[in-house]
């Protein structure tokens, strides 16, 4: 295991990739709401598909969304998963709080319980011990 | 919360946990990188992208990415997003399953937590 000392430049990648898929989930919800499309069956399923490839905003969102993975995995390269995971599950606070900003959802105090206990729960799965990964040949 | 977007979270993240069980079989196969400068992510990336499971893992990724939009479209985000992290639980039985990754107590606690952290949310 990396076992690095989480350094400021590690921080701030982590926050970052919080901060992007933020980003990211919320152009998507535009695009989406955009497109004008309540609902989605299996009769409009391929309609669906083609609205929202043609909309730049999810593709924007889309865009960010392959962005995070891609910083997530320069992070993990260096950074232990039980260290990294609960810095990176800030995104859990971070967009109910943009959802209220932007989207104009209003969250009632059980979902603010259930997101406390969700956020909870991923650092108690990251608190657990790693094991070294058999090599595989 | 309406069963069906429960159902759309549920199938799509259905999906990215295979994605990263494609992601972790492959991965394991490659030598831990040493990733410093631009060149070495580049081969690292390389290296990767030969992985037929590589591939399979980003199919699997673009289902669920669909299914995902399909959710969002018709959830609030502050709901769909924090059940996505059904994911945590999938991803730990999956590894039990196909990788041989332990379950232990704190993980099971976490999980649990998870899941009541979902109920809430669903019921809210």
């Amino acid at each position: 295991m990396k076992n690095n000392p989480l350094t400021w430049k590690l921080f701030f990648l982590i926050v970052s990739t919080d901060v992007l898929d933020s980003i990211s989930q919320l152009f998507m919800k535009k695009g989406l709401v955009a497109t004008g499309i309540g609902s989605v069956n299996l009769s409009n399923a391929l309609d669906f598909i083609w609205h929202n490839a043609s909309s730049p905003m999810v593709w924007l969102g889309l865009l960010c969304y392959a962005f995070t993975f891609f910083i997530w995995i320069v992070v993990l390269c260096q950074v232990d998963l039980s260290v990294a995971l609960p810095l990176g599950s800030t995104s859990y606070i971070m967009i109910p709080i943009i959802a209220i900003i932007f989207l104009k959802e209003s969250i009632s105090p059980l979902r603010w319980v259930g997101i406390f206990f969700i956020v909870a729960g991923i650092h108690f799965i990251s608190k657990s011990k790693q094991q070294i990964p058999p090599v595989v040949p | 919360m309406p069963i069906k977007i429960g159902l759309l979270i549920l199938f799509a993240e259905t999906w990215n946990t295979a994605g990263q069980i494609f992601f972790k079989k492959s991965t394991n196969q490659l030598e831990v990188p040493t990733l410093r400068n631009a060149k070495s992510y580049l081969s690292f990336l390389a290296k990767a992208l030969q992985l037929p499971g590589i591939w399979l893992g980003l199919a699997s990724l673009t289902i669920g990415i669909i299914l995902w939009l399909m959710a969002l479209t018709q959830g609030e985000l502050s709901a769909v997003y924090p059940i996505g992290s059904f994911q945590f639980i999938l991803t730990l039985i999956a590894a039990r399953i196909f990788l041989n990754e332990k379950i232990d107590g704190m993980k099971l606690a976490g999980t649990i937590c998870v899941v009541l952290g979902i109920i809430l949310i669903a019921k809210s």
